[in-house]
């Protein structure tokens, strides 16, 4: 262990962790990347393309590098930053990208071969053979080139989501943020403070400077104890702000779990959703490094990320050499003056700019480069460039400053342009990008600690006062305002490769050829050269790619632009987005109210839409769905079934005007309709094309209840409030969905008088006193308040009788008991299916949203008197002139199948486009008929009962003779339904 | 996006239905077929401010005129259908 | 009364109740629920009715706001009673609806004040807590249900959900109040 004196780790106690299987120490406090750096282990990783050694090169969400597989079995993630995983004990990681160990990887021979790997080396070197792409090309990258892998175990935790709404939202917690959420937490705005970090303090955490002439950890304390303190402040720490949307609305993750060994009960991760007033962002800033020749080599750190490990985690940068530090500066200085005030050995610090002073007891190189770099699997020796010629350095790492650019990103959502300062050089928030988003500090270009504080200070007033708050006197403490001094030096040019993106194994020479290739737009650039993508975005690299190519094409850096900014802000994982549950409840179902009975009886269940239903019941010894399908068919055709039909969308419809507002709603007269009876409803889009169909009941003269299909149940509704509230809002009409309150079965079958008869109190229910079509209120089995409608799908005689729900189960098991001897027996959607389709009933196969009230047979029925929604529509030339015709179909030989979907053509007739007749809708095996049975659009079909067709299903290359007839297959003229 | 519901103040656009273009409030009642051909298909689709329908379906089940700048998101303002409809049958009437 | 035996939405003899923490869930099948719709020629109700997102009790009944001129009104106790026939005594001239088996009432009540009920309600819904303090009711989805939530107090919430999707609203709320006492 090479453990610096102070730091923020508890030294109290040490915890355990393994790395490719290696044990190692570390402390509570550790990442994952500064326990393996106080352990001495430089290298991480393999790059991408190219298989190089890779180290850590960052200290925060930026890493492009030190890229790990954390947890073991289904819990293992790959692509996880070393430098965002807290470390627990027992925390097992494994590197990536590597074929054999990591310190001898077999892909490395990818490095010899990076002339083949240039900058679109996809799109150049295999796009012949195509066909060998999916097989063979494909494959293999994907084998060589790439990140962690999955898995492919389920995830056994969970994840949940959530909804917090804030006067203002402040993202990121270092001197700016905290400095923002004391002034709003004190003029008691509702404030959420979060931070990706696990701890407060932001960019504070990581310097030795003081506030106020004390460690800044005190303030930070201070602030910290007052923030919780107050009931209208909220603190999310390890949630990243990931994306901004309209509205003020934040997209965040919370890591709830993720530094604990597992979840427990709790959840892994929470996405929130944050709806904020006004937000400021806070994000602080990121370093960027300075290309030069291999410039990747494990030990070449970012030089601020370098003074955070010593500072907050008390380590050095994995080796006991001594560090340089390249830089082009000040900032560069402050981290050898850090380092050494650690006791780490500076061995010097190269600054590329001119006339620059020492600014402390280092050896100084200024006007100089580093242009080379040695050691395999990480740093021993550095050649530097000065003006008096070449020298070698012996170290063991090396700190890049390259400057900083502010985390423009969410200010850039929404197409926010940043724009170039050139006094910071860098790009910081434009005009533009989301609404209400202030940003503060570093990322608005004030990465001073006395500017980010005094800058959060001057966000938050504005942010209250637009919401009429007024910000209270904040007393700041005193704190560095040391300038940087950035010089424009962006990499340093040679021969060699130089890396500008780690993460996709970019370097200068690949921009270089994407220039020489015009690919010079930048949006162009970074999909030829793939720089920027992937889990860091280029974080690191982006700016400095820009500057390369502006340097190239003789642009200023402004005029290169930037590429759009997209959320995330870092990666989120697809568990938590898909949030809540998996499995049988990865969304909500509905249950019949005979469901628990249907399940106890044998029923196999379907899903229609978010409904279960009972699809049919199979009885001992039955041992193919058909089996029990026919015998409920049979069952229904002569003696009596029972089939739970709550499914279907109810609307109660009352008011003064509720006959006008049906009679304009349905295709078919309405207003003749007399109380305590019911009538066939079709409606129609205002296109004139059928679009749904159903019962309307007429409960009393100002009351009606509407039946729906139950996949129109939803969209029905919706139309009917649009009709109420928008068309004709003068009506007095009144409209609630009654779906879930009845438990409806239909009864049906000759024996179904004879059963019910049975259970009612008294009630008359022969034909006369309730013929075909009536309904009305009574009551069943001892006063329980029910509704009869004698309505039939089945083509018998038939009822659907509805009682409260709650009876339901009740009143089937009754049926049951009650009908036994008429052998009452249960019936699923199949019979369901099979008894309309006999009966030439039209169902959503026929109703499709293609087809008009004409084609199913039922033109008459649309009225010519009056104006309803598609009347008019409906009789346009193309519609009225349309000959298709709803009509049955039967195989020539009986043992053939009729296939839905079939396709129509005359005898003969050629089977193209041209001389398609029309299509199959619906089929089934019919147990009355004997054979199979479809229903059919047919060209001309009114007159074509009798002849012979051919059902053409190109799919299966199969063919079926079949005979047009009427689609009533049972009892055409309906002396059934009305017995 | 958030939409500035007139009843219930500010309420999440996932709580809403989108319909389209708020003409469609204005059925012709001639019983021209012209004049409905015209009301079924044809539609303005602005880059800008646009007058459209939503419907609160998982809220109060009111239709709202929503008026949305499509280029930028910006809502302008919030109505009940309801009302525009009454104000324009009475300034027709 | 009927010789038939209900069954709960939640699909047995007995209401169902869990206790996660601080908060108990409670499946409330006793609740009679009509709904009420003003028509253009009902007179003046003698009712206090409530206005957008509000609810409010009133002679042994709690009316809540739906929609404009639309309220659902709870009868407590009176689910197997004819709920109906008892409001249009109460509003004569309006639109009236039986809803007790519509829906399914689950109370949530904290033992540890408003914390743990605002904790809940953070996850289960896109409200506004700062704008939903007791007498406030409203329409939101819950895991893609729509349901009305009341505040019934500050340590108490009503949920109505759809009675067909009980048992995943249940499941819904049931995972929310565990994994809340899970994370402590």
């Amino acid at each position: 262990m090479n453990r610096l004196s102070g730091g923020m780790i508890d030294r109290n106690q040490t915890i355990h962790f393994t790395f490719n299987g290696k044990r190692y120490q570390g402390h509570p406090g550790d990442t994952l990347a500064s326990a393996l750096l106080a352990n001495g282990v430089q290298l991480v990783g393999r790059s991408f393309k190219y298989h190089r050694p890779r180290g850590i090169v960052a200290a925060g969400s930026e890493e492009p590098n030190a890229l790990v597989t954390l947890r073991e079995g289904a819990r293992a993630e790959p692509n996880t930053r070393a430098t965002m995983a807290e470390l627990y004990d027992g925390l097992v990681a494994r590197s990536q990208n590597h074929v054999g160990p990591l310190n001898f990887d077999l892909l490395a021979v990818n490095d010899l071969l990076s002339p083949f790997f240039a900058a679109g080396f996809y799109y150049k070197t295999f796009m012949w053979p195509r066909a060998f792409w999916e097989k063979l090309y494909e494959p293999a990258i994907r084998r060589a080139a790439g990140l962690g892998e999955l898995s492919e175990l389920p995830d056994p935790d969970a994840y949940d989501r959530g909804y917090l709404h804030a006067d203002l939202l402040v993202i990121g917690a270092g001197p700016a943020g905290l400095a923002a959420a004391l002034a709003a937490g004190r003029a008691g705005a509702k404030v959420i403070l979060a931070d990706e970090d696990f701890r407060l303090g932001g960019r504070l955490l990581a310097e030795s400077d003081l506030l106020d002439g004390a460690p800044a950890t005190e303030w930070i304390e201070a602030v910290k104890a007052e923030l919780e303190s107050l009931p209208n402040v909220r603190i999310l720490t390890r949630t990243v702000i990931f994306g901004v949307y309209d509205h003020g609305i934040y997209g965040a993750v919370e890591r709830v779990s993720d530094h604990l060994p597992t979840p427990g009960g709790a959840v892994r991760q929470t996405l929130w959703r944050i709806v904020a007033k006004r937000a400021v962002l806070a994000a602080g800033a990121t370093e960027r490094h300075i290309p030069f020749a291999d410039n990747d080599r494990p030990g070449i750190m970012l030089a601020g990320a370098m003074r955070a490990y010593a500072n907050r985690w008390a380590t050095g940068p994995g080796t006991s050499a001594p560090v340089a530090i390249f830089t082009n500066n000040d900032d560069g200085h402050r981290t050898a003056l850090d380092l050494m005030a650690r006791g780490v050995p500076v061995a010097a610090v190269i600054d590329a700019r001119r006339g620059v002073e020492r600014q402390g007891d280092y050896r100084l190189l200024p006007e100089a480069e580093v242009v080379g770099t040695q050691g395999r699997l990480g740093l021993h020796s550095i050649t530097v460039r000065t003006s008096r010629g070449s020298d070698t350095l012996q170290v063991g790492a090396l700190g890049v400053a390259g400057g900083w650019n502010p985390n423009v990103h969410l200010a850039s959502h929404h197409r926010g342009r940043p724009v170039w300062d050139e006094r910071s050089l860098a790009f910081v928030p434009g005009q533009g990008g989301p609404g209400g988003l202030i940003p503060a500090g570093a990322c608005g270009g004030k990465g001073s600690t006395a500017e980010a504080l005094a800058d959060g200070l001057r966000a938050a007033t504005e942010a209250l006062a637009e919401l009429g708050l007024t910000a209270p006197a904040l007393p700041l403490p005193q704190a560095e305002a040391r300038q940087d001094n950035t010089a424009p030096i962006w990499h340093v040019p040679g021969k060699r490769r130089a890396w500008v993106d780690f993460q996709n194994d970019v370097t200068v020479k690949d921009i270089a050829l994407a220039h020489k290739e015009n690919m010079r737009p930048v949006e162009h650039l970074k999909r030829w050269t793939t720089l920027g993508m992937a889990t860091d975005q280029g974080k690191t690299a982006n700016v400095t790619a820009l500057a390369v190519m502006a340097e190239l094409t003789g642009k200023t850096i402004p005029q290169t632009g930037t590429t759009i900014f997209r959320p995330p802000y870092t990666g989120v994982s697809m568990g938590v987005l898909g949030g809540g549950d998996t499995g049988a409840h990865f969304r909500p179902r509905r249950l019949t109210p005979t469901h628990h009975w249907a399940k106890a009886n044998g029923a196999t269940f379907v899903e229609v839409g978010p409904w279960m239903r009972a699809q049919y019941f199979v009885r001992p010894g039955e041992t193919h769905w058909r089996h029990s399908v026919d015998r409920e068919v049979l069952a229904v055709r002569a003696g009596v079934g029972l089939c739970d039909v709550t499914t279907l969308g109810k609307v109660d419809v009352q008011g003064a005007d509720a006959t006008l507002f049906l009679d304009r709603l349905y295709a078919n007269a309405m207003a003749s309709l007399k109380v305590g009876m019911v009538r066939y409803g079709l409606m129609l889009r205002e296109d004139g094309s059928a679009y749904d169909d159903g019962t309307c009941a007429r409960l009393a003269e100002d009351h009606y209840v509407v039946t729906t299909t139950t996949a129109n149940a939803g969209p029905v509704y919706r139309n009917m409030e649009f009709a109420r509230q928008c068309l004709w809002p003068e009506l007095d009409v009144q409209l609630i969905s009654t779906t879930d309150a009845w438990a409806q079965i239909a009864v049906a079958g000759p024996k179904s008088r004879e059963l019910l008869s049975r259970l009612v109190d008294g009630f008359d229910l022969s034909n006369e006193a309730f013929p075909f079509m009536a309904c009305a209120p009574l009551t069943i089995c001892g006063g329980l308040r029910a509704r009869l409608f004698r309505i039939s799908f089945s083509g018998e005689l038939a009822y659907e009788l509805a009682v409260p729900a709650r009876y339901g189960h009740a009143l089937m098991a009754r049926l049951m008991e009650a009908g036994a001897d008429l052998g009452a027996t249960p019936y699923g959607t199949e019979a369901l299916g099979v008894l309309r389709i006999e009966k030439g009933h039209a169902a959503g196969a026929e109703l499709n949203g293609q087809t008009t009230g004409q084609m199913i047979g039922l033109g008459k029925m649309v009225s010519s008197k009056k104006d309803a929604i598609g009347n008019i529509m409906s009789r346009r030339e193309g519609l009225a002139a349309e000959k298709r015709l709803l009509v049955g179909l039967q195989p020539v030989n009986a043992t053939d199948t009729v296939v839905p979907g079939s396709h129509l053509f005359a005898q003969g007739a050629p089977r193209d486009l041209a001389h398609d007749q029309g299509w199959i809708t619906s089929a089934a095996y019919s147990p009355h008929v004997g054979s199979s049975i479809g229903l059919a659009f047919l060209e001309d079909g009114a007159n074509r009962m009798g002849e012979v067709i051919a059902a053409a299903n190109p799919l299966q290359g199969s063919e079926v003779a079949v005979r047009v007839v009427p689609s009533h297959f049972v009892d055409p003229e309906g002396g059934r339904l009305r017995a | 996006m958030l939409i500035p519901h007139p009843l219930l103040g500010l309420r999440d656009a996932q709580e809403f239905t989108y319909l389209g273009d708020a003409r469609l409030i204005d059925r012709p009642t001639s019983g021209n077929e012209a004049e409905l051909a015209e009301y079924v298909y044809l539609r303005d689709n602005p880059a800008g401010v646009h007058r459209e329908l939503w419907f609160h379906e998982q809220g109060d089940r009111s239709w709202l005129v929503v008026t949305r700048n499509t280029l930028t998101h910006e809502i302008l303002g919030a109505e009940l259908a309801r009302d525009v409809s009454l104000a324009r049958k009475g300034a027709t009437a | 009364m009927p010789d038939l035996s209900p069954l709960c939405a939640l699909g047995a003899a007995t209401p169902r109740r869990v206790t996660h923490g601080a908060l108990t869930l409670t499946e409330t099948p006793e609740c009679g629920l009509a709904s009420l719709a003003l028509r253009r020629d009902t007179p003046p109700p003698a009712l206090d009715l409530p206005g957008p997102g509000r609810w409010q009790a009133a002679d042994g009944l709690t009316l809540i706001w739906t929609g404009p001129g639309q309220w659902l009104v709870e009868l407590p106790g009176a689910a197997e009673t004819d709920v109906a026939a008892t409001l249009v005594k109460k509003v004569p001239g309006a639109s009236i609806t039986e809803q007790t088996d519509g829906w399914v009432l689950i109370e949530i009540a904290s033992s540890a004040g408003a914390a743990p009920i605002e904790r809940f309600l953070e996850r289960a819904a896109n409200i506004d807590q700062a704008r939903f303090g007791p007498g406030s009711a409203t329409r939101s989805p819950i895991e893609h249900l729509g349901t009305y939530v009341l505040r019934r107090a500050e340590d108490r919430l009503g949920i109505w959900g759809m009675r067909s999707a009980a048992e995943s609203l249940w499941h819904a709320l049931d995972t929310i109040a565990g994994r809340l006492d899970s994370r402590g």
